[in-house]
């Protein structure tokens, strides 16, 4: 809508709600009776839905992503890759056919000996497609004829910091827009209450050094910064500056909020800027959101048998188990694009006990998060995410016992999972070679995952641009390749 | 290059909109003024405070920044500057002006950065577990006063009112700011202690400075707010708030205390805390009114 028709209509408006002596709740009221027309205008803005696409580029299978992120980097080999044949191999040197020359961290380079660590945990079959999952996640091999197991995940970066960003944004370097900013811009939003875009943060059990996080990781890059995720916390305010000072009531703030509007108001009368329209509306939002939110989080409505499937560290705010079901909530109120993340996976030494802990820490709650969406049905339109930013090393990195070893990041192959929304069920994607170190078939880049997300969501990633400093970027960068064997 | 960030710093939009990027991007929309600029900037022995004085002067940047609908559909973006700029304050001139209308600015120059408040968590959220920066810890007395180019900045975890008001994350080198306009935003001028600590000294001095009866002091401090004096219908609906906030107070001085408490600084006992509290709401209004944040 352009300025002009709104003024139009602002003076209709005007004439049909009447005025009080001074204009108090005029805005409130008109806000609740139609919310167009305080649309935003400060972005561009289109019809449709909200975002700078005037529509879908095709349609859309999934409605939203919940995208649960493993920072620090899984072991595929003791989750996921299955490689029985190791087990003969145990302490031998990983041969140079295999290697081939490939540049390794410097924390395991100056090594004299790459031995090879077969997993200490034991792989079964599960579901109808017989898919090796390890005993360290007995509640996610129960769903996984729901998943997509992805085996070849590969990207070219070697280190958390650039790896995570990249997979995050598209690029080693920092300063672009995450893929939820992507979506925000894009797609706008799909609920007046709750941020379009949000991000989770999860403690964790493994050892307490981990992988920082970034708010980049989550940020809008040379987007304008509305479109960055909204980090809920999980002590004090879930979301910052939400409560009311001390000693101020929420109908004094209501009061105060109607002074204010109707102070604003007027000067929308006087020098007709829309911008100031644009504010009255977002502080009648960040009104709505001191309802909303503390409903989002207020988990005491869930019946006994919900909490019980996602397991005991539901009741502990902060958890994955709790963050999984916040997730689902905000699925349910139509977030877009909820993010979670959990530390603790960088597991250079002492790999088994931390990798028990942190498996124990992400098991329950992914597995009830599926079937809770499952059950309500919102499987079919909510795409679920799996993984972290790289792989880890066949090799030990350090003392390597029979039950102790560490690995190294390995970037050439490593497994996430989809599901949900337009994604093959119970299928297991991508093959690696004997020693989960290299791609044999079916590689499937960081960027191709990205494009492949981007057009469940209706949107061809190479269409989808922004245009800073003379050139047109995308998420995809110049890159990305849909992975056609992975969509149902 | 130079005198078109100059010009983006007052009018909101350089003469050429891509300050980051002369190149192929969109023409200047005053191209001979934008060449006589720099011409006179040469001139003038590259003389930058002259050469604010200059735009400041000008004609053009005096104009009013009232917009009739006529003019906005014929130059929705003023770029052809019929009209003067309007534009919200960046994020660090939003704290600043808060500080300075509280009159707990501290003006100190150069030194150490500080870090004022901000709410707990942030940094053990995010950061690395052993770093240094890896739990926040606030500053006390004078230092969570300072102007916001002081603010300590943890590149994982920037000030969250900084960002919010689309201060860029310092990674990537950024010469022009987006404007955004969010619920977080209100928020923060709502709710952040900086913000209502600034409000109840900012009330403080208008039961101090600002006169005799109600309507002086909210004249007074609508003043300071907005550079302006407020007219009968703003002086009522702010002077009907105050009442009303007086009233409920004056019945529940546990609330008027626990308002009184937020921040650091302590409220002057002599003032009468009912009083004191309603005025801090009447502030409140005042530090988030679009006026107050909008340089126009």
């Amino acid at each position: 809508m352009d300025l002009f028709e709104e003024n139009v209509l602002q003076a209709t408006r005007r004439q049909f709600i009447g005025r009080t002596a001074t204009g108090i709740g005029t805005a409130a009221l008109a806000s609740l009776l139609n919310p167009q027309l305080f649309a935003e205008t400060s972005a561009p803005e289109s019809a449709g839905l909200g975002g700078v696409l005037p529509g879908f580029h095709h349609a859309p299978k999934a409605k939203r992503v919940i995208y649960l992120f493993m920072s620090g980097a899984p072991s595929q080999l003791d989750m996921w890759d299955y490689k029985p044949e190791l087990e003969k191999m145990f302490d031998q040197d990983l041969p140079d056919s295999v290697r081939q020359g490939q540049r390794i961290t410097t924390m395991t380079s100056g090594q004299a000996r790459l031995p090879i660590a077969p997993t200490m945990f034991k792989f079964n079959q599960h579901g109808g497609n017989g898919t090796w999952v390890s005993e360290l996640l007995p509640h996610t091999a129960s769903v996984v004829d729901d998943l997509a197991v992805i085996k070849t995940v590969n990207t070219e970066a070697i280190n958390h910091d650039p790896a995570i960003t990249y997979i995050q944004t598209g690029s080693q370097l920092p300063g672009r827009p995450s893929l939820g900013a992507w979506l925000s811009y894009g797609l706008g939003t799909m609920n007046r209450d709750l941020p379009e875009f949000v991000v989770l943060n999860s403690s964790w059990s493994a050892k307490r050094d981990a992988q920082a996080l970034y708010n980049r990781l989550w940020g809008s890059g040379w987007l304008p910064s509305k479109h960055q995720g909204v980090a809920l916390r999980s002590t004090g305010d879930p979301v910052l500056y939400l409560s009311n000072p001390q000693g101020v009531s929420g109908s004094t703030r209501r009061r105060m909020l109607d002074s204010l509007a109707a102070l604003n108001e007027k000067k929308f009368e006087e020098v007709g800027d829309p911008e100031i329209n644009a504010r009255i509306s977002q502080y009648e939002m960040a009104f709505r959101m001191q309802t909303s939110v503390p409903d989002l989080v207020d988990i005491t409505d869930e019946p006994e048998h919900i909490l019980e499937m996602y397991g005991p560290d539901v009741h502990k705010p902060g958890t994955f188990s709790y963050n999984c079901l916040l997730a689902r909530r905000l699925a349910e109120r139509n977030v877009r694009f909820t993010q979670v993340f959990i530390r603790g996976w960088d597991q250079h030494g002492n790999l088994p006990n931390d990798i028990k802990s942190q498996c124990s820490d992400v098991d329950q709650g992914c597995a009830a998060l599926l079937k809770d969406l499952k059950q309500r049905g919102m499987l079919d339109d909510t795409l679920v995410l799996w993984g972290g930013e790289f792989g880890r090393t066949v090799y030990s990195q350090g003392t390597l016992t029979k039950t102790n070893y560490g690995r190294d990041h390995h970037p050439r192959c490593y497994t996430m999972w989809m599901a949900g929304a337009g994604v093959k069920s119970g299928i297991t994607y991508g093959e690696t070679d004997d020693f989960s170190y290299n791609v044999v078939e079916n590689p499937v880049h960081i960027h191709d995952l990205n494009a492949t997300v981007l057009h469940l969501l209706g949107i061809d990633h190479e269409r989808l641009t922004y245009r800073f400093q003379g050139r047109d970027f995308r998420l995809t960068d110049i890159h990305g390749n849909l992975i056609d064997g992975l969509m149902a | 290059m130079t005198v078109n960030r100059f010009w983006q710093q007052y009018f909101g939009t350089g003469l050429v909109k891509t300050t980051e990027d002369f190149g192929s991007q969109e023409r200047a929309s005053h191209p001979e003024l934008l060449d006589w600029l720099a011409v006179h900037f040469i001139d003038t022995g590259w003389d930058v405070k002259a050469f604010q004085k200059l735009i400041v002067m000008s004609g053009t940047y005096r104009q009013s920044s009232h917009v009739t609908p006529e003019l906005h559909k014929r130059d929705p973006a003023n770029r052809l500057l019929a009209r003067g700029p309007r534009f919200r304050l960046d994020a660090e001139m939003i704290r600043d002006n808060a500080l300075f209308l509280s009159g707990q600015m501290n003006d100190q120059i150069g030194g150490a950065s500080v870090k004022p408040y901000q709410p707990p968590g942030l940094w053990e959220a995010v950061g690395y577990t052993s770093s240094n920066t890896a739990k926040f810890q606030k500053d006390e007395g004078d230092a969570l006063y300072r102007r916001s180019m002081y603010t300590f900045w943890k590149r994982t975890s920037p000030p969250p009112s900084m960002t919010t008001f689309d201060a860029p994350s310092r990674e990537t080198c950024t010469v022009k700011r987006e404007r955004t306009n969010t619920p977080l935003q209100a928020l923060n001028l709502l709710n952040d202690i900086q913000f209502v600590e600034a409000a109840r000294k900012f009330a403080e001095r208008i039961l101090r400075e600002g006169g005799e009866t109600t309507t002086d002091k909210v004249n007074f401090g609508y003043r300071w707010a907005t550079s302006h004096v407020a007219d009968e219908q703003e002086l009522a609906i702010l002077s009907e708030l105050y009442e009303q906030n007086l009233e409920e107070f004056t019945n529940d001085p546990t609330s008027a205390e626990q308002l009184l408490n937020v921040g650091d600084s302590t409220p002057d006992p002599v003032m009468n805390p009912a009083e004191l509290a309603a005025w801090t709401m009447v502030a409140n209004t005042l530090l988030n009114m679009d006026e107050t944040i909008v340089k126009e």
